[in-house]
């Protein structure tokens, strides 16, 4: 009976039903059969309102949505390219750099692809890169910069794991820093591989000049402070997270609505609704999971799944390996938010039990699910890509896969070198 | 629907997302001023309003239910959908209609039962902040739970409409 339920209800997710109703549906099913009443499932939603932090989700989310509708992507281009365009690999460094930025204030929501993507992948081609080059690149940029501070989806991570964790505190401050190194790795495991790539392809380079190195900034000056007020604010220990989450929604709705004024009050609206419906897709789900959560703490399954892992994997490094492979497998099927909801409660205790720190163990999830954004064959960033520069699915998967190849290198160091994570953290 | 101006029960409808639409900016804007005016008044004054806190910790709540009962006008829940683009279109839209009648069920099973707790609460008259007794702020969650069911229910019958209209007389 119960294995025909769950069956049903799987089958009724992979057809695409809502994922919070299928989770509902779980979590009453086994307090149903556990002869608790259902109302519980409304007190645990309302622990929503008992978790301070939750309040960052809403605020970033807007700041993204609203940076991401203004010309911020283009001046941050510009200001970058003036910067580091001299460079040999110049251009594709920028990009990188560029796309990591924009992806941790705006989430990786595709939102980098379309709005930076179209920025540079011309730009890329017009400097002398070829075209299935610049394809993997702005492709594979679209989901770079989920390990710095203030990503969405690293919070949540943080979130979920201070639910669960027993005794040793997982703060977000703490995982913002440790996504630092790990993430300058990727950028330079991929300017090099760009460089290398290109060594026969001789790319004029750009020479600084002073003059448009201080109108770049001079266009950007407003929204310079923003990286930094974020970033030394919580590191700093000034501000908490969700009160830089405060500060940086409103200062980026005064700058672009009224400096800027890219941003008419009448687009505020949609703004806001566009944003607040995937914070509330998020929370509903983490509402609900947080009474399924709790069903399966309570039912020992984290337990039982220990004890079925250790019959097969003795060692970490081995468990280290299988986690790699299945989280790669997991972020193509899945998006990262309800990926990071349902699968760290189960794996969280299990990793936690073979001497992983919970920590590492959030980057290492974050990392892999960067690349399952671009895994053939159903990233959800090739679609985008294919989408947006209108070109063959198939075409975008030969572009991207060097590049993926390259990251894949940066998870394994970053897997296996907990140093890297962790040398930040006391 | 198209552009043209929607028509009796459909103008009310519209009407109720303007209210919704409403309803969420006014309460993102009133977090991001209380939760920034809270920052100023500790560092610069150091105090702070008293019920600002847990006020703004309940608007993250009933701003995520809006938001949800928003995503369900048009069925914009986050889900897998890993199967369904590789089914053929009359099948497809039987197994939509059923997913939907399905999600439809457990959001009204889930507004029942939190009703049944925001009644108990109201029996028991704890106050959340300030004069506000807590059961005003979680009557979010069966108002929600009720809406999306009906969304869902609305969903339905449209499938089934035209799952009907393809089937030649």
């Amino acid at each position: 009976m119960i294995v025909l339920l769950i069956a049903i209800l799987i089958l009724f997710a992979l057809l695409g039903a809502p994922l919070f109703s299928v989770i509902i549906a779980a979590a009453m099913a086994g307090f149903y059969f556990g002869d608790i009443n259902l109302s519980v499932m409304a007190i645990e939603l309302f622990r929503i309102a008992d978790t301070p932090i939750l309040l960052a989700l809403p605020l970033f989310t807007f700041a993204g949505y609203i940076l991401a509708e203004s010309n911020t992507s283009k001046r941050l281009v510009r200001l970058t390219q003036t910067f580091f365009g001299w460079m040999p690999g110049g251009l594709a460094i920028v990009a990188f750099i560029v796309c990591a930025i924009f992806t941790a204030f705006t989430g990786a929501s595709g939102v980098t692809i379309v709005a930076m993507g179209a920025l540079l992948y011309p730009a890329l081609k017009q400097a002398g890169y070829k075209d299935k080059f610049s394809l993997g690149l702005v492709t594979t940029s679209g989901s770079l910069g989920l390990l710095l501070p203030p990503s969405l989806p690293l919070i949540l991570y943080g979130v979920i794991a201070q639910q669960m964790s027993s005794g040793e505190e997982i703060s977000i401050e703490k995982l913002f820093i440790a996504g630092i190194l790990p993430a300058i790795l990727m950028i330079l495991l991929l300017s090099s591989w760009s460089i290398w790539a290109n060594r026969k392809n001789k790319i004029p380079l750009i020479p600084f000049s002073l003059q448009k190195a201080m109108s770049a900034v001079r266009e950007a000056i407003w929204e310079i402070p923003l990286p930094f007020f974020v970033f030394t604010g919580i590191y700093s220990g000034f501000f908490a997270v969700s009160e830089a989450a405060a500060v940086t929604a409103m200062y980026v709705l005064i700058v672009e609505v009224f400096i800027y004024k890219e941003i008419k009050l009448s687009q505020l609206v949609s703004i806001i609704r566009e944003s607040m419906v995937m914070v509330g897709g998020i929370l509903l789900i983490l509402g609900v999971s947080l009474g399924f959560t709790n069903y399966l703490i309570d039912a020992e399954v984290p337990m039982k799944l220990f004890e079925l892992c250790q019959t097969f994997v003795s060692s970490k490094l081995v468990f280290l390996i299988l986690l790699n492979i299945f989280l790669l497998i997991l972020g193509a099927m899945l998006d990262i938010f309800s990926a990071i909801i349902i699968m760290v409660p189960l794996m969280l205790p299990v990793a936690l039990e073979y001497g992983v720190d919970p920590i590492h163990l959030g980057i290492i999830f974050l990392a892999n699910m960067q690349i399952g954004y671009f895994t053939p064959p159903v990233g959800m960033n090739l679609f985008i890509a294919g989408y947006r520069f209108n070109k063959p699915i198939v075409e975008i998967y030969k572009a991207t896969i060097p590049f993926m190849l390259v990251l894949l290198l940066a998870v394994l160091i970053i897997t296996y070198l907990p140093w890297l994570s962790l040398v930040f953290i006391s | 629907m198209t552009n043209k101006k929607p028509v009796f029960p459909l103008n009310i409808l519209s009407f109720l997302q303007k209210i919704e639409d409403g309803i969420l900016v006014g309460l993102l804007l009133l977090m991001i001023f209380i939760a920034v005016l809270q920052i100023f008044l500790r560092n610069l004054f150091d105090s702070g309003i008293l019920w600002g806190d847990p006020l703004v910790r309940i608007l993250v709540l009933w701003i995520g239910l809006i938001g949800a009962m928003v995503a369900s006008r048009d069925n914009h829940h986050i889900s897998i959908d890993v199967i369904s683009r590789y089914l053929p279109d009359k099948i497809k839209k039987l197994s939509n209609l059923i997913i939907s009648i399905f999600t439809s069920l457990v959001c009204a099973v889930m507004a029942y039962y939190s009703l049944i707790f925001v009644m108990m609460e109201k029996n028991d008259g704890i106050l959340a902040f300030a004069t506000i007794p807590a059961w005003v702020c979680e009557s979010i969650i069966p108002v929600s739970f009720g809406i999306i069911s009906f969304r869902y229910l609305l969903l339905s019958f449209t499938i089934l409409t035209k799952l009907f209209k393809r089937i030649p007389q």
